[in-house]
């Protein structure tokens, strides 16, 4: 920290060093039409983001370094103009309105393209949209801003990856995450943790198949493309920035205290005890163990009070600190990036930590007119203790669990009541007291892990002739990752069971190589331009792992593992390799009409042999119709453009050896010694190939009153066959699940985007929104289109044709049976008494049986949509962003454990309000607790799933950059200081954490890396099936972040 | 310049040429043989026999289908608030299972998990290159162990669907459950086959011999009622020499002592290692979650009724039983379950305790008690209580409740084979289940003596019928 705080001192002494004389311009902006002045035109000095706003008079005064210097004028709608200052001390410049807005350059796969001669369906966030924002993942900064991408925070621990979904899920249990592809290198579940937001110059999500198609065998999720900063030729741009924040868990479950704690357990023992013919007043002796009460429970429940939240204990407020220097700048032949960071982040959660440091540089020049060299070389270090996020087994929902009735800690200063000293221990007795406390795995356990990566790209371009370019890249990403783990003998007594010490050590490593080699044509010919590509790039990865554990440790001096007897250990790895062949053409004329058409070929190892290679083409138009002549006399559209495309991508996702049948060691004894075995452990599928998505994009851009409103909308239709399925087979052939390419299933939809210039004078409001809706449809199963059902934890998902992928499945329960009248009058389970849950009759055949679990939702939400609004005002900007799903459902699959009497854990406040007698019928909705359900109540049903509609005040951030008057003197180009807040607020009907929380990530496979499809729980054989199930979760803490940005 | 270009030209070109290569594509598995190339000569042969074997782990595991129905089905033991899914473990014990019964899914997996492994090497063995009399012994081998899977499923769900070679998901799709009489006579013809291929002795210890085909032939005519046959092929082993008892019924169940004269089928472990397949029912059977380091789960908890049955002077009671343990504070906690595989010195390993018994499928005096129940001679189980010095069946002395040589031999097989999970299967295969539960509170019927078919495996496919009152 000091260290940080002295090489920034340092940093900011230099600045100081290399300033020179200033001079002070001032002047007025006026437009070529009728308008005249013009307020709010930005007037920035060249090369620097430093600037100022004309006022409400279209006067403006700043203060420039020297006469070299150039002024350049930019306002929407209007063409830019750059002035240099000279000897002038009074300006007066003249804008006049542009028509041709979108040359603005996006990035696209492959190479750039002009704003305007994009196709597909592309959105293009540049580094302004995220650059106050304090995330450490930027895709975690552009929730909710943009129209069809779905970014959700499944976990909200520091460095959680969020899951991310364009465009609905393109598979049932292929992978569904995105291609991320930095700086022109695919890579196959990156985690974005791994680039610094503020090194990001933009990213652009690539929609639709047509912009995905060039990534072929891996663009049917979509594809994020991520570029990073270079410098711009001029002076030394150095710039520096600190935030420091405080994160809160500000939305709390609602568990039950020890006093509704101890009544719901006592009525649990009672109502099973009087279900089989005891009485509520019968004493410990005349009952079963199992239905044994505490007397304490008894005869003196208020001793324990409101007990233990175990939340307070787990939880804290937890700060953060994050500092950057970069230095960017250049000649016009050699340019170049230089950055550092350091964030420093508490968890929420007790003794968890996220530290990150990252270095980048990126530096190209030409070497002579002919030949271009350059690498970009990012380096990134991140020690965390990450828990909490494994779902039921993990801390927090441990936590929740455990029994409020314990204090924190008993008289000896030990966590648990299975201290044999502690006169706690009687509680041993009742197998059903449950205890995990979060210390004794938060501060009994020493657990750290250690991720260093890597990513290099170094190219050399080099200029045939004027207009072919050959492009030659090797790249390289270097990941390592080891975890440490060691928990301490007894663990103070405070967890489930009393456990020796115990330690594992894990190391992760990947290589990944890409060779990438291009010829770019480019011709233009009067009003003819055409670019074509070709490409032939070949890429590998292999990944390995270790794994070492020990035990029998002497004592807790030394936790290295050395000190114990190794128990386990073992070494894997794993290797996938691809070869590509691309071609491309884009054909624009007059700037108005534009044709592109591409084809890509892929060869990937994880196919079966006869199916290895794939093609994948697209094709699209544009036509710009405000072009046209017939477009003249409608002068309120500056811009409208009509986009079509169509195009076939595909999904690789599968495990590096899918096609081929594995063997597993299956050792036995023979004759008193161990003896090798080995065993089939999975089904082959030779023909195995790739899951292709065809999808058609339809899309109009229009620009009103020059630019004031601009609007888009798309219209999609995806259809995703030969799907890449894990197909439940009959268990009687020995295995449960065979990978195959079966079935069909359509993704249709529509978004639209908005935004509009609502005031635009020296005050400014602007607001954008975003809505979309994704209808995902299943056209076709495996053989007799049977239903596709998967069961993890009691939750069931099934996928049948003419529904959306993996609906819950189960009974309906409408509310309690509150007295025998009305069992009698309605079918039920044999066992039902008052007070059960009233299970729903479905097929109407006056009885409860299997034959009546229905769908009971799905979590793919009907619409998700986001409002911005930004206000601004003299070096003051201030914008909220509201963020909402709507038409969702959520499986709270910890109703299993906090829901219903599970073994005398805990309970959610929420179920306090039971049955308890004909005269307190509670709520209506939640039945008797009973420690033996003997009906449906612990089955899967509509009493586990809940509305995940939400919305919420996702960010809030105010900034005021410092007046150039009083900066200047100091030679600082530009100083802000900001605020911002995220998650400011949810509004939400849920009663667990958050309903973005899913304990089971996408599917994704073959990955050392941390991404967000690693938080999966229990044996789901298909994670990614099992989305929108909540099975223990991190909640999202609410952030508020202060921050000084300066720039010399 | 010049020179630049034709280094761009040669190593583009190279990578081309390279690249293409089609090989780069043609990624073996790195950490797991390819089953691909397996299964060609003796040696692939010898290590499959070794993994269809460790199929007996998953059957015959303390939370598998042969201990849940065969003791906790019957009315020996009680099960603790035990780790996992409580409610579907109890229903076992009360009769109240239901099709989504999660435990009844996993034994339905286990079984058909462990009958591919067996029927793959059958499969395998079909075309392979190898002598005829490695072939025809393995094969006897492999038919044994899916005729002691027939066996099990057929008095556990009444009819099944009969897989007898690998099946392709398409196929499985197609096969509906098989009539029970079809799958015994499968049974017949398998275990008639076995009984020619296999030796009286076996040249690695613990596979399956000859006496061990004949017991389970024996025990298979028995379900069907056909007790001169079942007679005939335990009296062969009888009568092979050899087995015997051993002079001490409590050193039986000594950790150390494995595949004794008294042995005629049993299920390796080996103990004192965590990566060995150590033996679990001395951590399952233990009756409190962690009081010495590992976690006993609680398993098959002895009853009182089984307790009291002991006859004051037999000595099967201490040897069979636990009493209770001493607790972390070092008090006596008292609690009744089995001793019969315990090994109180083996090294405790995470939550786990790394046992070394084995576990004994069929034993000597099992096969003395199944002579009896097929010929009605007493004098076969009057050997077995010879041994712990106990009078004699019509001697002086002998329990007088038991007047029945039906009878008599209920009480002794409760007796000498306690939780080996035999109970349920005695009391069914006698006609007795109904009675003799009813009188211990079960809520037992007839329709109850067959487990449902896991509502999974019927959404999976329609063509699988359920059984009657479920």
């Amino acid at each position: 920290m000091k260290k940080v705080l002295s090489s920034l001192f340092l940093v900011f002494l230099v600045a100081q060093g290399i300033r020179a004389q200033s001079v002070s311009v001032s002047g007025t902006v006026t437009s070529s039409g009728s308008e005249g002045s013009l307020p709010g035109v930005s007037v920035i000095i060249k090369g620097t983001q430093r600037g100022t706003t004309t006022n409400a008079d279209g006067a403006f005064q700043i203060e420039v370094p020297d006469q070299q210097a150039t002024l350049v004028f930019s306002f929407v709608g209007y063409k830019t103009v750059e002035r240099v200052v000279g000897s002038q001390s009074q300006l007066s410049v003249q804008l006049s309105p542009d028509n041709q807005v979108l040359d603005e350059v996006v990035v696209v796969g492959y190479g750039t393209q002009s704003k305007r001669a994009v196709t597909g369906s592309v959105i293009s966030v540049n580094y302004d949209k995220f650059k106050d924002r304090s995330f450490s993942n930027v895709t975690q900064s552009l929730a909710g801003t943009m129209p069809g991408v779905n970014i959700s925070q499944s976990q909200g621990a520091p460095g959680a990856s969020p899951v991310i979904k364009i465009r609905g899920v393109s598979s049932i249990t292929a992978g569904t995450n995105p291609l991320i592809v930095v700086d022109g290198v695919p890579l196959e579940n990156f985690n974005l943790n791994l680039i610094n937001p503020q090194d990001i110059e933009s990213i652009e999500v690539l929609k639709d198949a047509s912009s995905a198609a060039i990534y072929g065998s891996r663009g049917s999720s979509g594809v994020i493309l991520v570029t990073t900063k270079m410098g711009k030729p001029g002076k030394a741009n150095v710039s520096a920035n600190i935030e420091y924040g405080t994160q809160e868990v500000v939305r709390r479950v609602k568990m039950m205290d020890a006093q509704q704690f101890i009544e719901t357990y006592v009525d649990a023992k009672n109502n099973a005890w009087m279900a089989q013919g005891g009485k509520a007043s019968d004493p410990n002796n005349l009952r079963p163990a199992t239905l044994r009460i505490p007397e304490d429970f008894t005869t003196n429940p208020g001793q324990f009070g409101k007990g233990t939240d175990w939340q307070e204990v787990m939880f804290r407020k937890a700060p953060s600190f994050n500092a950057q220097v970069s230095v960017s700048g250049g000649t016009e032949k050699t340019q170049y990036m230089f950055s550092g960071a350091y964030l420093d982040q508490t968890a929420v959660l007790d003794n968890n930590y996220y530290k990150r440091l990252t270095m980048r540089s990126n530096v190209r020049t030409e070497v002579n007119k002919h030949l271009t060299v350059g690498l970009n070389l990012g380096i990134t270090s991140i020690f965390d203790r990450t828990e909490g996020t494994s779902g039921k087994s993990d801390v927090i929902s441990l936590g929740l669990q455990s029994s409020p009735i314990f204090p924190v800690y008993n008289e000896n200063g030990n966590l648990g009541f299975r201290d044999p000293n502690s006169t706690w221990f009687k509680y041993t007795a009742y197998p059903d007291m449950n205890l995990w406390h979060p210390y004794s795995l938060t501060r009994e356990a020493e657990k750290s892990r250690k991720s260093f990566n890597t990513i290099a790209t170094g190219f050399l371009e080099y200029k045939i002739v004027d207009d072919l370019r050959f492009r030659t890249s090797l790249s390289g990403n270097l990941y390592n990752a080891r975890a440490d783990f060691y928990w301490k003998d007894k663990q103070k007594y405070g967890y489930s069971a009393v456990l020796p010490a115990q330690g594992n050590a894990g190391n992760n490593y990947m290589l990944n190589w890409l060779s990438e080699n291009t010829l770019t044509y480019d011709k233009h010919l009067g009003d003819h331009s055409v670019t074509g590509l070709l490409g032939y790039t070949v890429q590998k990865q292999r990944d390995e792992t270790m794994y070492v554990a020990a035990n029998n440790f002497p004592n807790d001096l030394v936790q290295t593992l050395n000190a114990g007897t190794v128990s386990a250990g073992n070494t894997t790895a794993s290797e996938w390799a691809l070869i590509s062949y691309l071609a491309r053409v884009q054909y624009n004329y007059n700037n108005r009409y534009f044709l592109s058409g591409a084809i890509r070929r892929d060869g990937m190892s994880r196919f079966g042999a006869d199916n290895k290679w794939g093609y994948f083409p697209s094709v699209s138009a544009g036509w710009l119709i405000s072009e046209e002549a017939f477009m003249g006399n409608i002068k309120a559209v500056n811009n409208l453009k009509l986009r079509v495309s169509y195009g076939v991508t595909g999904n690789n996702q599968i495990p590096n050896y899918g096609a081929v049948s594995l063997l597993g060691s299956a050792p036995y004894v023979n004759g008193g010694t161990l003896a090798n075995g080995l065993v089939v452990s999975g089904l082959a599928n030779s023909g195995l190939k790739w899951e292709k998505t065809d999808q058609s994009n339809i899309g109009v851009d229009i620009g009103l009153f020059k630019n004031r409103i601009t609007a888009s909308v798309e219209l999609y239709n995806s259809l995703t066959r030969d799907m890449l399925l894990f197909v439940p087979i009959p268990d009687i052939t020995g295995f449960s699940t065979q990978l195959s390419n079966i079935g069909k299933m359509r993704n249709r939809g529509v978004e639209f985007a908005i935004s509009t210039k609502n005031i635009n004078r020296a005050l400014t409001w602007t607001t954008d929104f975003n809505i979309a809706h994704n209808k995902n449809k299943v056209l076709q199963l495996g053989p007799n289109n049977a239903p596709i059902q998967y069961v993890d934890n009691v939750t069931t998902v099934r996928t049948e044709v003419g529904q959306p992928v993996s609906n819950f499945f189960g009974y309906i329960f409408d509310g309690v049976f509150k007295n025998q009248a009305e069992i009698d009058a309605y079918p039920h389970h044999a066992s039902t008494t008052p007070g059960d849950p009233k299970v729903r009759d479905v097929n109407g055949d006056g009885k409860i049986s299997d034959a009546d679990r229905t769908i009971l939702g799905n979590y793919q939400p009907d619409f998700i949509g986001g409002i911005t609004n930004t206000f601004g005002y003299k070096g003051f900007e201030l914008s909220f962003l509201f963020q909402g799903s709507f038409g969702g459902e959520i499986v709270n699959n910890n109703i299993r454990f906090l829901g219903t009497w599970d073994n005398g854990r805990n309970f959610f406040e929420d179920m306090y309000g039971y049955w308890r007698s004909e005269s307190e019928p509670g709520d209506g909705r939640h039945f008797k607790p009973s420690v033996n359900y003997l009906g449906l109540q612990k089955q899967f049903s509509s009493y586990w799933v809940e509305d995940a509609s939400f919305v919420r005040l996702k960010n809030i951030r105010v900034s005021y950059s410092l007046p150039n008057q009083l900066i200047s003197r100091l030679n600082i180009k530009d100083v802000r200081v900001y605020m911002n807040a995220e998650n400011v607020y949810l509004f939400s009907k849920y009663i667990g954490y958050d309903p973005e929380n899913t304990t089971y990530g996408t599917t994704s496979y073959s990955s050392s890396m941390e991404t967000a499809s690693n938080y999966t729980s229990g044996n789901a054989p298909v994670p990614g099936a099992f989305q929108g199930v909540d099975y223990g979760s991190y909640p999202l803490p609410r952030v508020i972040t202060f921050g000084i940005k300066a720039s010399f | 310049m010049k020179k630049i270009i034709q280094y761009l030209v040669v190593v583009s070109s190279l990578f081309l040429t390279w690249g293409c290569k089609e090989s780069f594509l043609d990624l073996a598995p790195i950490s797991n043989p390819n089953a691909g190339n397996f299964y060609k000569t003796k040696a692939d042969f010898d290590l499959a026999a070794t993994a269809a074997y460790t199929t007996l782990y998953t059957v015959y595991d303390a939370q598998g289908p042969i201990s849940y129905v065969g003791e906790l089905m019957g009315d020996n033991v009680t099960i603790n608030a035990i780790p996992g899914n409580q409610a579907d473990k109890w229903q076992f014990r009360d009769y109240t299972i239901t099709p989504a019964n999660t435990m009844v899914y996993q034994f339905w997996q286990n079984f058909y998990k462990s009958l591919y492994n067996v029927n793959l090497v059958l499969d395998k063995l079909e075309g392979a290159d190898l002598d005829a009399a490695y072939k025809t012994k393995l094969r006897g081998e492999m038919l044994f162990l899916r005729s002691l899977y027939y066996y099990n499923m057929v008095q556990i769900w009444g009819e099944v669907p009969l897989v007898t070679r690998t099946l392709t998901a398409a196929e499985a799709q197609a096969l509906p459950r098989t009539p029970v009489a079809e799958i015994n006579a499968q049974i017949m013809k398998d275990l008639t086959e076995a009984k020619s291929a296999l030796p009286v002795t076996a040249t690695v210890v613990g596979r399956a011999t000859k006496g061990a085909v004949q017991t389970l032939l024996g025990k298979q005519y028995l379900v069907m009622g056909d007790k001169t046959n079942a007679g005939k092929e335990f009296l062969e082993v009888y009568n092979s020499k050899q087995y015997s008892l051993l002079p001490s019924f409590a050193s039986l169940w000594d950790p150390k002592t494995k595949n004794t004269k008294e042995s005629i089928f049993e299920i390796q472990y080996l103990g004192g290692s965590p990566t060995s397949p150590f033996s679990t029912y001395y951590r399952e059977f233990f009756p409190s979650t962690n009081v010495l380091g590992f976690y006993g789960s609680g398993m098959n908890q002895v009853v009182d009724n089984v307790w009291n049955e002991f006859e004051a002077k037999d000595s099967r009671k201490q040897a069979s039983i636990d009493t209770g343990f001493v607790d972390a504070k070092g008090t006596f906690n008292a609690a009744r379950f089995p001793k019969k595989w315990a090994d109180k010195t083996a090294p405790v390993v995470g939550q786990n305790i790394a046992a070394n018994n084995n576990f004994i499928v069929f034993r000597y005096a099992d096969l003395l008690l199944l002579l009896t129940e097929a010929t009605g001679d007493a004098k076969y189980m009057n050997e077995v209580r010879a041994r712990v010095g106990l009078p004699a069946y019509g001697e002086s002395g002998y329990p007088q409740k038991y007047n029945t040589v039906a009878l008599a031999l209920e009480h002794e097989r409760r007796m000498e084979l306690a939780f080996e999970f035999h109970r349920w299967f005695d009391l069914k295969r006698t006609n007795r289940a109904i009675p003799v539960l009813k009188e211990k509170g079960k809520s037992v019927t007839e329709e109850k003596l067959l487990l449902p078919i896991p509502t999974f495996v019927r959404d999976q496919n329609a063509i699988i019928t359920q059984n009657k009152g479920y």
